[in-house]
Parts: C-alpha cells; structure tokens; sequence
C-alpha cells in the first residue's frame, strides 16, 4: 500500500498534470457559472478543498471497512455530510459570499471529481497520501476557477478582487452567463497549444 | 380486464383534475378574466341591473395578499346584451396577483364574490416553458455540463440519455417533493436537504438503471463510464434543491421537473446535431476535443439567452 | 445473508455517524446564523438611516417593530397590528385588528418580551392566540419605525416584489413624509451584468430624495444617465453637489440599466407599490391609535 509518492508528487499532479478543470474536464459546472469573479472562485474552491481533503481522508480511514457491495452509496454519504457541513458554516458565517455562490456549494455533492478520487485513490491508498492526493486535487480546482474569474473579472469588469485596475470602459461580454463557455474553451486551447509548442520544442532539441 | 382497470383509473383522475373548471362555470358568474392592465371583464350567466352592475361604489375589488387596499374603479360598462361587463381601473394593476371582487346588490343578493387570476393552466405552461427554454439548465444554468460534454457526440445517445435523464428527474423530483413537504419542513430538518435529495437522486437512478438493464441494454451499454456520475449528477439534484427554494405544489414541482429535463434533452440534442458535423470539419488541431465543444456551447448559450424575458401567459 | 446483515449494520453505523456530525455542526452554526442575520439587518437599516459602518449612533434614537397580520375567517378579513407599548422596556405589545374599513374592532394586551417577538413561531403562537378560535392569522409584514427622542424621524419597511428572474428583495428607508430615504436591495438573482446592475450605487442611488408625489407616478426612461449626475449618483462629488443634483433630478423618472429594462421597472414598480401601500396603512393605523388613545412606544 505504501507508495513512493512524495507529497509534492501528489500536489503538483493535481494542480497540473491532473488538474480537474482543465485537463480531467470534470466539475465544469461551477467554472463556467459562477466564475465571473476572482473572489467567487477563491471561495468556492476553499469550499471544494475542504469537501475533497475531508472526504478523502474519511475514506482513507475507513476503508477497509467499507463493503465494497456498497462502496458508492457511503462515498455519497461520505460527501454528503461535509457538503452539509461547509453548507452550514459559510450560510452562518459569510452570508454574502454565500449568497453569491447560490446554489453551487449544496452541488459540490455531485462533483464528478470527488467521488472519483476517492474511487481511485482514497480507498486504496494510505492516509497520508490521501490527504496529499484531495489537496492537490482541491487546489488544482481552487487555481483553474480563481485563473477563470481572474481573465473573466478583468476583462469584463476591469478590476482584481473589486479594485479597479484597467483604465478603461472593460467589455461587458465577458461576465455575461454566456461568455463563460468561450472563456473557458479559448484557455483550454490555450493550454493545448503550450502543451503542443513544449512538446516541439522538446523534440527538436533532441 | 386489466386494461378496463386502468381506463377507469386513467378517467376519473382526470375528471379530478379539471373539476375545478367544471365547478367555476356554476353560479351567477359565468367568466372572468383581464383584458388589459387597466381592464376586467365579468361575465354573467343572465342580464342583470344595468344600475346596479354601472354603479361603481358597489364593487369593493382587492389584491388576495393586501385584503385593506381597495382598488379604485374609474368606471364599469355594461355590454349592450346585459350580459357582461367591463371594469376599468384608475390604476394599473398586477395581473399576476389573484384579484377578489365582490358587488353588493347584485340579482338581490347581498353580496357576489369571485376571484379573477390568470389562467392556473398557464402559469403551469409558463413554469414548463420557462425551465425548458428561458432558464435552460445547461445554457443558462450551467448545470450537467460532464454528462453534457461526455455524452453528445451521437443523435441516439443524446436522445436515449436525454429521456432517461428526464424520467429520472420527474421521479426523482416528485419524490423529493414529498419528503421535502412532509418531512423536513415539519419537523425542522431542512438542513439535511443535501442528504435526503442526494439519496432520493441515488434511489431512483439505482431502479432506473436495474430496468433499464433489462429492458434495454443495447441503451445500457452506451451509458458506458457516464453510469457512475448520473448517480450524483448536478442537474438532477438541481431540481428538488429549486423546488425547496421556491415553495411549489406538487403540479408546479412536476411542470418544473419535466421542464428541466426536456430543456436537458433539447441540449443534448442540438449539441450532438453539431457534434456529428464537426467531425467531418477542418478544426484546427489546439481546439480540437472539448476547446471547440465549449466555444459551440458559447454560442448556444447566447441564441438562449434571446430567450429570456419571453411571456407567453 | 451473513453478506446482507454486514451490510445493514455498516450502513446504519455509517449513517449515524454522518447524523450525528451534521447535527453538531448544525446545533453549532444555528445559533451564529440568526445572530449574523440580525447583525446584518440592523447595519442595513442603520446604514438607510444615513449611519455609514462605524459611524457613532446616537442614544436617543430607537426602533420600534410593528408587525402586522392579515386575520381571516371563513367570512370575513381584517388586519391586525402588533405594536409596542409605551412605557418601559418590558412593558409588552397591544394587538390592534382593524376591520378592511379602517374602523377598530378589538385591542388586547399580548405578553411578549422584546426578545421573545423575534422569534417567529412564539410571536405568531401568542397573535393566535390573541385572535381566537375561528380566525386565522397569518404574518403579512413588519415595519420598523425609527424615533428620535420619541419624535418620528423614518420608517423602514422590507418588502419583496417580481423581478425578472425571480424574486427581489428589498429594505426601504422613507420620512414621515414618505419620501424616499434610500433603499437597499437584499437578495435578487438578476443576470450578472445586466439586471444584477440594480444593487450599484448609481441606480439604487437614483431613488434617494424622491417625494411621495413624484413616487405615485414613477417610470423609468431608457436613456444613458448625464454624466455628471452619474458622478454624482456613485459619490464621486462632494456633498453638496450630491445634494443639488439630487434635487435637480427628484421629480425625474428612473434612468433603466442598459440591456435591464424590465429588471429596472421592476425594481421602480416594486417600490412605488410598496410605499404607497405602507402609507395608505400607517395613516390607518395612526387614526385608529389616536382615537383610542392608546399608547404605543413611537
């Protein structure tokens, strides 16, 4: 069970090589919804890490006694009760914030993400790992929604955070509903093509 | 036998369901209903006073919600066959709101009540139409974007996962309906929501998926890896989540379930029509994939949103 | 079967587990909750009132809470105000139901503390009460008069209208007068961009300053606002060029948000109806005081 992965390993992969946005292409939802600003990605992805760290580590410690017959209702239920839990918290105590994000923090129970990384990770691995595993998984989402709100927020409202940083009147287009689809299409291809240069450029030198 | 069973059944539920309608044409007032923001017409089943019916200080007409503010009349006409008559109002009114009138005097009675409201089919149709198209739950909610992008590269796939994905969500919906109503609510446990949906969400997929193995699997197995994640799938748990939101009966929460899940299958569908042209286009090789599946998202989300403030009733 | 009982009995263990950490966490948070709530609402109604964040309150102002029911019975309706007494903190509330004409009907003393009438279910348990058998009584909502050294300064009244997506909900600040103080919009789920534009300064700043007479026939005119006014709406003048325009602009109608028409109609409508339904009722409600001489807090 024991592996070699060190935890930077396992950090590094979520936030890049595996990153859960941009590269799994699970849990869109939120990305294109409600990233219109850096601060709602912020605070959805603090929600997202705490769900997946909590979840993974939960699983990691019970599983061997979890009946794999009825392995996935326990993953739901496993994920269902901390969602309930940041729910509670963030209505309580940041109501505004709470407010903005509407309906998405009770739907991080139907991430994709999150139960498949506790299928292929937390219920094989040690706990260790997997508290290493759901945080670089939970910050690879937090980075995608904050780097989506980041191009959304300043092109369409032209500021970082709510301060005004661009001079000049920014295109309404971005933080309309709609442009979340292209924003997050264009960065995609964006990466793709970074992808596809390094790997030239890589050959080319050997 | 069986079948005469369910004819009757199919038969009397149905006359259940428009007796309120039947009910309505008894009495002395036969229709009502707003012409215009200014205007209500009464309908009578016989000619009446013409002075009692002109004479406006014998109506006392008021919003259901504020019974203390009367509305003024600037007058009432009666139409040359006695039957009818047309309410004109100094102010304009909010049709959306049920309106009580009641008119003293009227065929000697002491006092006549009636409520005039929108049609009740029609807001139903509205709510319908309104989850279908104007707040579409992939273009302009953003919900169910994995199975989305996963599952509409073919026609029949996105059609045969589009009904399943309604059939679910009707009986997902109506479910949580109930236990919502007369669970949570009175017994103050709606902080479990989360829990309780998710599990009425995991319960019906389960029983969808156990009949549909036998029933269709050539269907079956075209769900392929996407079987796992329809279990906790955002637009499915969307739905009893904007229920609990929005205190609907159980005729608006079916309208609601239903509309979603057409307006999902509409998406699935016009997505796969394009999925299946591009494959035969010239992409450049950066966009290939999910890049150009997100930008033609894009643009089906903005001919959507011409959709929005769209009023049928 | 040995398999099935497994199963059953992990599934049970795990469920209460969950249970019993959401229900800590819910026992935990409840409270904290009710109490941000309140804190909230109480910055709202202090920033209408003209008290920016930290600005010192005075000691002599004081909000009074009348909330107000609507009574019905299988044949008739009427209206039903919960009011503060006059003397002493703890001196409790009068039940005032006022028939749909305007005329008294009965008026009973309802022990409640100022505590306890913030809680919803005791509150409407105890109007029940008061009301009786036979009738219903049903919370419509509650108005919060402000005084200053017993004399009226404002109302503060919430209200929730139609917007164009679903619901907007809204704080309104008027004087005695009924002209608007300022408002504040709580909660809405407008389009981001477009009718979520109806929380910016430079359109809810629009309402301040408008007489009731200018409010009864309140439209909105789709037209870019003038620039200075713009300057003046969002704060970027001094104050006495905010005030200058603001009455210059006071019996104009509401500039709409480009490309959120009806959002903004929505908004001046919801508003207009409020207000004029408010003041209809508090002269209602004050005839009836006076003439029974009773005396309430405000």
């Amino acid at each position: 069970m024991a592996n070699d992965k060190s935890s930077m390993q396992l950090i590094s992969r979520g936030i890049l090589s595996e990153n859960p946005i941009f590269k799994l292409a699970l849990s869109m939802c939120p990305a294109v919804g409600i990233s219109t600003t850096v601060m709602n990605g912020l605070l959805l992805g603090i929600a997202v890490l705490f769900v997946q760290v909590f979840s993974s580590v939960t699983i990691s410690i019970f599983k061997n006694l979890i009946h794999p017959r009825i392995r996935i209702p326990t993953y739901t239920l496993t994920i269902a009760t901390w969602v309930t839990v940041i729910d509670l918290v963030l209505a309580a105590y940041l109501p505004e914030a709470y407010a903005k994000m509407g309906i998405f923090v009770k739907l991080i129970v139907a991430f994709a993400i999150i139960t498949m990384r506790l299928e292929m990770f937390a219920s094989k691995e040690s706990v260790n790992d997997s508290f290493w595993d759901g945080l670089g998984m939970g910050l690879g989402f937090m980075v995608g929604m904050m780097t989506i709100g980041f191009v959304r927020e300043l092109l369409g409202s032209g500021a970082i955070f709510g301060y005004d940083v661009l001079g000049f009147k920014p295109l309404l287009f971005f933080i309309l509903p709609s442009a979340g689809f292209f924003v997050v299409g264009l960065m995609m291809a964006f990466f793709n093509w970074i992808e596809i240069f390094y790997k030239r450029s890589k050959g080319l030198k050997r | 036998m069986n079948l005469a069973y369910t004819r009757y059944i199919v038969l009397t539920a149905l006359l259940f369901l428009l007796a309120p309608i039947f009910a309505r044409a008894e009495g002395l007032v036969v229709n009502q209903k707003f012409i215009s923001d200014k205007e209500i017409q009464v309908t009578f089943s016989g000619p009446v006073d013409k002075a009692v019916t002109e004479n406006i200080q014998n109506y006392t007409i008021y919003e259901e919600p504020d019974p203390d503010i009367r509305l003024e009349l600037s007058s009432a006409v009666l139409a040359d066959d006695g039957k009818s008559v047309t309410l004109f109002f100094k102010e304009p009114l909010n049709t959306a709101k049920t309106h009580v009138i009641t008119v003293h005097g009227l065929a000697g009675i002491d006092k006549t009540t009636f409520t005039v409201s929108k049609s009740y089919l029609g807001y139903l149709f509205g709510i319908l139409i309104s989850a279908l198209l104007i707040n579409n739950f992939v273009f302009t909610k953003y919900l169910g974007l994995c199975v989305f992008f996963g599952t509409s590269k073919k026609k029949d796939t996105a059609k045969g996962m589009g009904v399943v994905f309604t059939m679910v969500m009707v009986v997902s919906a109506l479910m949580s309906w109930f236990f919502y109503n007369f669970i949570l609510i009175p017994f103050d446990l709606n902080f479990l929501q989360i829990v309780v949906f998710i599990g009425l969400v995991s319960l019906t997929v389960q029983a969808v998926d156990t009949i549909l193995r036998k029933v269709n699997p050539i269907l079956f197995n075209s769900f392929g890896v996407y079987l796992v994640l329809v279990i906790a799938n955002c637009v499915i748990i969307a739905v009893p989540l904007i229920l609990a939101n929005n205190n609907y009966n159980v005729f608006e929460t079916f309208m609601l379930a239903l509309g979603a899940g057409g307006g999902f299958l509409l998406a699935l569908y016009l997505m796969s029509s394009v999925s299946e042209r591009m494959q035969l286009a010239n992409i450049p090789k950066t966009f290939k994939g999910l890049p150009i599946a997100f930008i033609v998202a894009g643009q089906f989300a903005m001919a959507f949103l011409g959709f929005s403030g769209l009023q049928l009733f | 079967m040995k398999d099935m009982l497994t199963i059953v009995v992990r599934l049970t263990i795990s469920c209460l587990l969950a249970a019993s950490v959401m229900g800590v966490c819910f026992i935990f948070t409840s409270n904290a909750k009710k109490h941000n709530e309140h804190v909230k609402e109480q910055q709202v109604m202090y920033e209408l009132l003209g008290y920016k964040n930290g600005a010192k309150i005075p000691e002599s102002l004081a909000l009074h809470e009348v909330y107000r029911y609507v009574i019905s019975s299988s044949e008739k309706q009427s209206i039903g105000y919960l009011v503060p007494k006059a003397s002493g903190k703890e001196a409790g509330y009068d039940f005032v139901n006022i028939d749909l004409n305007g005329a008294l009907l009965e008026n009973k003393a309802v022990a409640l503390s100022e505590t306890e009438v913030l809680e919803t279910e005791t509150r409407n348990k105890a109007v029940q009460q008061a009301v009786g058998a036979g009738y219903t009584a049903n919370f419509a909502d509650r108005i919060i008069i402000v005084t200053d050294n017993g004399k009226r300064i404002a109302y503060l009244i919430g209200g929730k209208f139609q917007g164009f997506k679903t619901f907007v909900n809204v704080m309104l600040a008027v004087d005695p007068n009924f002209s608007l103080l300022g408002m504040e919009i709580l909660e809405h789920e407008e389009d981001p961009g477009l009718g979520a534009e109806i929380e910016q300064d430079y359109f809810k700043n629009q309402f301040k300053g408008k007489p009731f007479e200018a409010l009864k026939t309140i439209n909105v005119v789709k037209a870019p606002i003038p620039d200075d006014y713009l300057k003046a709406l969002t704060g970027k003048l001094s104050e006495a060029d905010i005030l200058k325009f603001r009455e210059q602009y006071k019996d104009k109608d509401i500039y709409a948000l480009t490309g959120a028409t009806i959002s903004s109609k929505a908004v001046s409508n919801g508003v207009k109806g409020i207000v004029l339904k408010f003041a209809y009722r508090i002269n209602v409600l004050d005839k009836v005081l006076r003439e029974q001489q009773l005396a309430v807090s405000f």
